[in-house]
């Protein structure tokens, strides 16, 4: 344990260490030059980490990627499309992409209602109230999802109608005379998988509610008091006065939770690994790699999660630039 | 500004894309790690808490009197992070594989242990095991432990005074399956929920019936695809498995609850008085900790019973089993040393007695086993006429570890019916397999 | 998983509403609000906020509730019982036990497991931050070309899923023998959250005074000096934001681990806890406690950097 412990601190002493020295070593390398050619390489030097980081681990890897998902099992030989027409035309695929498609608006959907309703109801409270009420909705934020899974385990559980029940859901259910649900079983309606959704929510308000929060703090006084003196009812002026004034951030929060959503793994991995129809692109990919050993799918099945992102990319380049344009 | 965007945009795709297409890999790149003989052996397992701390003991033991350094790296993921590892090139030395069908694709990778292993230790192995470690005629994995799966378990003092005996043939089950419904308490407990593996359980009914209704020649032509997964032959071993357990009033709670019965624990209501179900087929790791409660395993020669799942006469003695196979991803002398030892008698005494461990050697000295439920389980391995390998665990991974699993658990639900449920596991069986 | 927030805020869509907001500041209350100085000062909240405040949270604490009552459950209890029958039956509430947290420090491999996930994730924090900040730096106060373009593929890049990396980079680790190091997780979690963090701080910096710059240089600071010593502490509040959010997500992630550090004396804690579901049972007593156990920490760094988070948070999307 000790030699575990100091292993770690060297190793951490190192790497934050080295990652100072790299800079001051580049630095220096680059005042060597003539003041005018400093000028110019500078930046250069000063963005040369970052950009060797993001070259190596986004772009070679994407183009890497899309070059092996038109070639076979493993990547020795081109087949063209066939990856692509083979995952279209599967039944499970298919069903794993509605399933992402679900997951994508679903989930950023139900964390803003959530959120809002928080962030609207707890403005109305004491200061000190508001901030006790918003760390228990942000507090998930700080569980893994394998801790998640493990806390939902025991909302779900089912065991036969005879026997007490251990999942709270089902103690509710038969109390009410219902017969045990075996909630992540169910594939009816796809009742598993916004089973699983609910804990993915359950994460996630409490990040949507404090930038909406923010938001609802900033809608102007005076715009409220005028519709107030109209005779405006609070319902009225929240739908008509604060909702139209923090649309754009509630954009700004779907768009998060999405891209978020999108990278989803650990969830379905843990608590179904995409069994009973639960599957999603991520996990999907995963098995493709991994347990199928098939590179050439896989490979497929990424950069068509790339084409499922490829609008809300364009939309965050368009806004940025929007953006840069009144700065 | 819009302009140049694309231009270095498109400049960098093009630069990329010159120095990786057209450079696809060679085939067989990936290997194990360095070869050398550096006194460390790692060595990968997919079995974790309690049963890899006997494991480590009992490989450290060996280990330090012979001067070698065992790294230790257990994952329940082994099925999955095994392929990263040795497509990161970085195999460990020895990986011990819960499923053949997962070493058999990492052939390639490993060493044939024709040479390694000496032949003595393997003609000891209940045979059917050691036959699941080939591929195409050579031996790639030898088995390290061994897993019973053809018992049923039962309370015994009610059992016994409710007058019920072992039945000695498939039929004599089916009729005390039937006697015991008719006095109206479930025969059968039934649990298949494993988390994300949930259907496993119901997969070894269906391999365990086939086994003994069509033999081991039908059964290891389905489990390599050489008869379609939904022939005659399953169709009829599902439909006893219907007749057995999903009738009404055949297994404790509701058919629908099945599915969501955790297998671990599905067996409790066995040991309530008076019982809530009177047999449990289930693999001997239940009889372990974390398996029966905790009551029941402390004195489990007293309370449970176990008798094999008969066979058609009650001369045969079919039995389905798993077990860990050993393999060598590395040569060195020191990993062939442990693998050696792996393969000895000697190997799992302490494990044994630490109640984790059954030896796939017939020749195993059974006072090692803790007690009497243990050693009657081992016997019933060791006494078979056949031993077959848990089908699915040879299945490729789409199958044997998806649609396997999926599609039983949608017809044990009734969310399928028997048919569709076959039907569909067969259309996913792998072309390329 | 809450990493999956990681994605960004875009700026601009929320200035909007503060824009309008400046002039006025906003008392505590729909109803309430009456006047500027007024803040705070409202009338108190109707009964059915409070109740409605009341059940939401509520629903959001009892999982995690439940989570710890029955780890401190025994097995064959919780096996055979809900966690809120303790309630409903309080002579049960001498079984309440620490034998499985006992279990998890002395059977399982969850305190080393702990150890690395401090040694994977301080670095895979601490690097990521001051790499993005030179870069940040240089995004915003000096002149190059090709800025804007390279500006934009950072913020393209923020929505590229990590899934990408996994093979391509498995490969290249492989023939560097980097698999299963502590590095090859920092690597990955540099790389990974690279564009995020550039753009974060980008914003952040973009609003400090560019006079104050000036006049450093003209005092003959050079930019190094300029970074360290006045850009750096001025922008602290967007690099804790970002740390804050990286250590969660480097604590709480799964992939990356699984993938290129994997099981064995490397492994961090998700790693192992996820090794507590094995198919054969064995442990699942063990996962409740294994669960809180990995918690622990996260949320106690969460609780109390609280404010920076949610301020710096804010300050990137709703520049207030």
């Amino acid at each position: 344990m000790t030699i575990t412990i100091i292993n770690a601190l060297l190793a951490v002493a190192g790497g934050v260490l080295g990652a100072i020295a790299l800079f001051w070593l580049l630095n220096k390398l680059a005042e060597l030059l003539p003041s005018k050619a400093q000028e110019t390489v500078k930046p250069f030097v000063y963005l040369l980490p970052a950009f060797a980081a993001i070259g190596l681990y986004l772009i070679y890897p994407f183009v890497q990627t899309l070059v092996y998902s038109f070639a076979n099992r493993d990547s020795t030989a081109w087949v063209g499309l066939d990856n692509y027409t083979e995952l279209l035309t599967s039944p499970s695929f298919r069903s794993t992409l509605l399933n992402t498609f679900l997951w994508i608006i679903v989930v950023p959907v139900f964390a803003i209602i959530f959120g809002l309703l928080v962030a609207t109801l707890a403005d109305r409270l004491r200061p000190g109230s508001e901030k006790t009420a918003k760390t228990f909705i942000f507090l998930p934020l700080a569980i893994s999802a394998v801790g998640s899974v493990a806390i939902w385990r025991l909302i779900y559980e089912a065991k036969p109608a005879a026997s007490d029940q251990t999942g709270l859901l089902n103690a509710i259910w038969t109390s009410f005379g219902g017969d045990p649900v075996a909630w992540l079983q169910t594939t009816d309606l796809r009742l598993n998988s916004f089973m699983l959704m609910v804990i993915l929510i359950w994460t996630q308000a409490g990040f949507a509610m404090v930038l909406l929060s923010a938001a609802i703090k900033g809608v102007p006084v005076d715009t409220m008091e005028a519709a107030r003196i109209d005779g405006a009812g609070e319902n009225k002026i929240f739908f008509r006065i604060v909702l139209p004034q923090i649309r754009a951030t509630m954009i700004t929060v779907f768009i998060t939770v999405l891209i978020g959503v999108l990278k989803t793994f650990d969830i379905v991995y843990v608590a179904t690994n995409g069994n009973f129809d639960t599957n999603i692109i991520a996990v999907s990919f995963y098995q493709e790699l991994f347990v199928n050993r098939n590179a050439g799918t896989a490979a497929a099945i990424v950069i068509m999660l790339m084409i499922v992102i490829l609008p809300v990319m364009l939309y965050q380049i368009r806004q940025f630039r929007a953006e840069e344009a009144t700065r | 500004m819009r302009t140049s965007s694309k231009l270095i945009a498109i400049a960098m795709a093009a630069a990329l894309t010159a120095v990786t297409s057209g450079c696809l890999s060679q085939p067989g790149s990936s290997g194990g790690g360095g070869g050398d003989d550096d006194g460390t052996v790692e060595i990968m397992y997919g079995f974790t808490d309690s049963s890899s701390d006997q494991f480590k003991a009992e490989i450290n033991k060996y280990a330090e009197a012979n001067d070698i350094t065992i790294k230790f790296s257990p994952t329940p993921d082994f099925n999955t992070l095994i392929a990263t590892r040795v497509s990161g090139r970085n195999a460990p030395d020895i990986a011990i594989f819960p499923q053949p069908g997962i070493m058999a694709g990492f052939k390639d990778d490993l060493v044939p242990l024709t040479d390694v292993v000496e032949t003595d230790a393997l003609d000891a192995m209940v045979p059917g095991i050691v036959e699941a470690g080939k591929v195409g005629g050579e031996q790639y994995a030898l088995p390290m432990s061994l897993n019973v799966k053809s018992i049923v378990f039962y309370p015994q003092a009610p059992f016994e005074a409710a007058g019920y005996t072992a039945p000695q043939t498939l039929d004599e089950m089916v009729e005390m399956t039937n006697t015991i419904a008719g006095t109206g308490t479930a025969p059968w407990c039934f649990g298949i929920e494993s988390g994300a593996a949930t259907g496993w359980p119901a997969t070894d009914w269906i391999e365990n019936l086939l086994l003994v209704q069509s033999g081991p020649e039908v059964y290891n032509q389905w489990v390599t695809h050489e008869i379609p997964f939904n022939s005659e032959p399953v169709a009829q071993a599902a439909a006893t498995m219907d007749e057995l357990l999903l009738a009404e009033g055949h297994t404790y709670g509701s058919r629908q609850a099945i599915a969501s019965n955790n297998f671990a624990t599905a067996a409790n209501p066995m040991f309530e008085d008076p019982p809530g179900c009177f047999m449990y087929r289930q693999g001997n790791f239940v009889a372990r900790d974390g398996g029966f409660p905790n009551a029941v395993l402390e004195n489990i020669d007293d309370v449970v019973g176990v008798f094999p799942v008969p066979g058609e006469t009650a001369e045969e003695k079919p039995v389905l089993g798993g077990g860990d196979l050993a393999s060598m991803f590395t040569e060195s002398s020191d990993a062939t040393k442990i693998m050696n030892y792996m393969a000895s008698s000697d190997f799992g005494q302490d494990w044994a007695q630490a109640n984790g461990f059954i030896s796939p050697r017939t020749d195993f000295d059974t006072a090692n086993y803790p007690n009497e439920t243990t050693t009657q389980m081992a016997n019933i391995a060791y006494d078979s006429t056949t031993f077959v390998f848990d089908g699915s665990d040879q299945m490729p991974g789409e199958v044997g570890s998806g649609s396997f699993w999926r599609d039983m658990t949608a017809w044990i639900s009734g969310q399928q019916d028997q048919q569709e449920a076959l039907d569909q596991i067969e259309a996913s069986w792998p072309a390329s397999s | 998983m809450s990493q999956a927030t990681t994605a960004v805020p875009v700026p601009g869509q929320a200035t909007e509403a503060d824009t309008k907001a400046t002039g006025t500041r906003r008392g505590k209350g729909l109803r309430g609000r009456k006047a500027p100085s007024a803040e705070d000062a409202g009338a108190p909240a109707p009964l059915w906020v409070k109740i409605a405040v009341a059940l939401i949270c509520l629903a959001w604490f009892i999982p995690v509730f439940g989570l710890f009552i029955t780890s401190l459950r025994p097995r064959d209890a919780a096996q055979s019982s809900g966690w809120w029958t303790l309630f409903t039956s309080p002579s049960t509430l001498t079984q309440l036990t620490a034998e499985n947290y006992a279990q998890i420090i002395e059977q399982t491999n969850l305190p080393t497991a702990f150890i690395n996930s401090l040694a994977i994730s301080i670095p895979a924090t601490i690097i990521p931050v001051l790499i993005a900040a030179f870069a940040a730096y240089a995004f915003t106060f000096m002149r190059f070309p090709f800025r804007n373009a390279l500006l934009v593929l950072v913020v393209a890049l923020l929505v590229v899923p990590n899934q990408v990396a996994l093979a391509p980079i498995l490969n290249i680790y492989g023939s560097l023998g980097l698999n299963g190091t502590f590095a090859a997780a920092w690597l990955a979690h540099i790389g990974f959250a690279m564009s995020l963090a550039i753009y974060l701080i980008r914003n952040y910096m973009s609003t400090l005074p560019l006079e104050i710059i000036e006049s450093a240089k003209i005092d003959g600071a050079s930019h190094f000096q300029t970074f360290w010593k006045l850009i750096i502490p001025m922008s602290v509040p967007a690099l804790a934001a970002f740390a804050i959010f990286q250590f969660l997500w480097v604590w709480n992630d799964l992939l990356v681990a699984l993938v290129f550090v994997g099981p064995g004396t490397n492994q961090p804690l998700t790693v192992a806890l996820v090794s507590l579901l094995g198919q054969e049972g064995q442990g699942t007593q063990l996962l409740t406690a294994g669960a809180f156990f990995t918690m622990v920490l996260p949320i106690v760094v969460f609780l109390l950097l609280q404010r920076y988070f949610v301020r710096g948070l804010t300050a990137g999307s709703v520049k207030g």
